[in-house]
């Protein structure tokens, strides 16, 4: 499979419940507001390695408030899909 | 003249004369034809004021739609042929939905055109159902609007007698609550869930809860559709300006002589035009611009600004859905916008996190503001409260709430060191703008 070229990242905020994990398992792009809810700070990702921690985060969430949509190469939005394992299981 | 483009936008398209009127007045476009009575405009009237509705090629309404540049007027302001070009690339048969709830507590310029012009409005809808290819619209309305709902049955049933060629009508019933005439919860409502906002990465245009396009306008827009393919874009166009083409819908309220009042505007007109037509002489203390979620704007400054989209965004307001507020000298805009704030908090969803626990916050310290408790940080900690919240949930409600705060805070300064010093220069105990009481959430 292709190695994708960038992913979107959102927050749900009705689904989220501040467990924060998401947080902790891509800081580079989640931060949390004063109630300790997740906010996106960096609303893409382009580097191999952020890419794999945004899919982490998402796949972590207890609610799956975390969504990672993949843009191609246009930037124009894909329908969103499961998130592909080996991007998960890679590193 | 140099630099005409920038300052000459009335010069260039405006009509020399503008025309503001309420229902059935001459010069009027949308609320033209007979004055108000009882009964809406029946469909041998509408056809013999309007002729029949021009439904010619999909790609020709199009095209018309496009150049007409009409962005939605429920508040969102959202581009209709965007909308409209979103729905025809995505996949599955799109659903085509006719908001006509009208959440806006004060704004009655939706109810005022589906009682009296029933017909403008659901030619709209055929129109904007051609176009995107849905066999079936359903018009959503709040429980409460009796009259509404009694105005358009007795208007699909002269339509389905007349046979014209027409989708599918259906009519969807939501709560009475402010959150539920939000686009995404009106589409839940459909799917036979809560009348509650959703989140969503796709528009719902693209993709909504049943997984079709769905594609929700106000009714507003539905009717200026029908005027617009009727005359043809240009013609259009020309009822307004250029960054607001066509003609616009304001509802009146607050210290005006008939509050809740319908003016149409044709062609260019400064707010201060259109309160001197409702019988307002001088600039009042405030004007709120753009619904109870909109901006407070100094009277001095609203009175001269024009009612366009470029002019408002640069005194930092919006169209919005068309409300314009007008608070009197002797009233406390603190006090009201606290009354307001309170009213907005108690219809958050509750959904999202940030505004479930900010708006309750903001509306408490507002009061507290309101009240005279004014500590030294509280205007510091409103801010940074506001923008905590701003931004943060799946609708704009809490964005809306964090504007009028942010503006109530800029506009009242002077009122502001009053409250300081524990003075109100509000003699007038009484609200100015209506808010519903308080219902216990089903």
């Amino acid at each position: 499979m292709k190695p994708e070229r960038s992913v979107l990242v959102r927050i749900d905020p009705i689904r989220c419940r501040g467990h924060a994990i998401c947080s902790l398992l891509f800081s580079e792009g989640i931060e949390l507001d004063r109630w300790g809810y997740g906010r996106v700070a960096v609303e893409t990702a382009e580097d191999g390695r952020s890419i794999r921690r945004a899919y982490r985060a998402a796949a972590a969430c207890p609610n799956g408030a975390v969504q990672v949509i993949q843009l191609d190469s246009s930037g124009e939005q894909q329908p969103p899909d499961k998130p592909p394992l080996h991007v998960l299981h890679e590193q | 003249m140099t630099g005409g483009e920038v300052l000459g936008e009335e010069d260039a398209d405006g009509l020399p004369d503008v025309r503001i009127g309420s229902l059935g007045d001459y010069g009027t476009w949308l609320l033209a034809g007979p004055a108000q009575k009882s009964t809406g405009e029946t469909l041998l009237e509408h056809l013999k004021r309007l002729g029949p509705n021009r439904c010619s090629s999909p790609s020709v309404l199009r095209s018309v739609v496009r150049d007409s540049g009409l962005r939605g007027r429920g508040g969102g302001g959202f581009p209709l042929a965007r909308k409209l070009e979103t729905a025809l690339l995505a996949p599955g048969e799109p659903i085509l939905l006719v908001n006509a709830s009208e959440s806006e507590p004060a704004s009655r310029k939706d109810a005022t055109l589906c009682q009296h012009r029933p017909h403008l409005v659901l030619d709209g809808a055929a129109i904007a159902a051609a176009l995107i290819g849905a066999t079936e619209a359903v018009i959503y309305m709040h429980h409460g609007s009796h009259d509404v709902y009694g105005a358009l049955q007795l208007a699909l049933a002269e339509r389905r007698a007349a046979q014209l060629a027409d989708p599918v009508w259906r009519t969807l019933m939501g709560p009475d609550r402010y959150v539920a005439g939000e686009a995404s919860a009106i589409a839940n409502r459909l799917e036979g869930g809560e009348a509650l906002p959703s989140f969503s990465p796709h528009p719902m245009a693209f993709r909504g809860p049943s997984g079709r396009p769905t594609v929700v306008n106000n009714c507003e827009t539905l009717a200026q559709l029908s005027l617009l393919v009727r005359m043809g874009a240009v013609a259009w166009r020309n009822g307004g300006t250029l960054s607001s083409p066509g003609p616009q819908l304001l509802t009146l309220v607050g210290a005006v002589a008939d509050s809740g009042i319908v003016v149409e505007v044709v062609g260019s007109a400064t707010i201060g035009q259109v309160l001197e037509h409702v019988g307002v002489s001088a600039p009042p203390a405030a004007l709120l611009v753009g619904g109870y979620a909109g901006t407070w704007l100094t009277g001095d400054v609203a009175w001269c600004t024009p009612l366009n989209r470029v002019a408002l965004n640069c005194v930092g307001a919006d169209p919005g859905c068309g409300l314009l507020g007008v608070l009197p000298r002797e009233a406390c805009g603190l006090s009201e916008t606290a009354r307001l704030v309170s009213y907005l908090a108690g219809e958050s969803a509750g959904q999202c996190g940030p505004c479930a626990h900010g708006l309750p916050a903001l509306a408490e310290r507002m009061e507290a503001i309101a009240r005279g408790s004014l500590r030294h940080r509280s205007q510091a900690q409103l801010r940074s409260l506001g923008d905590a919240v701003f931004g943060s949930g799946a609708c704009a409600h809490p964005d809306g709430v964090v504007r009028l705060i942010r503006s109530a805070l800029d506009v009242f300064d002077e009122e502001l060191h009053h409250h300081r010093h524990r003075r109100c220069s509000g003699s007038k105990n009484s609200p100015i703008f209506p808010v519903p009481l308080p219902k216990p959430r089903s």
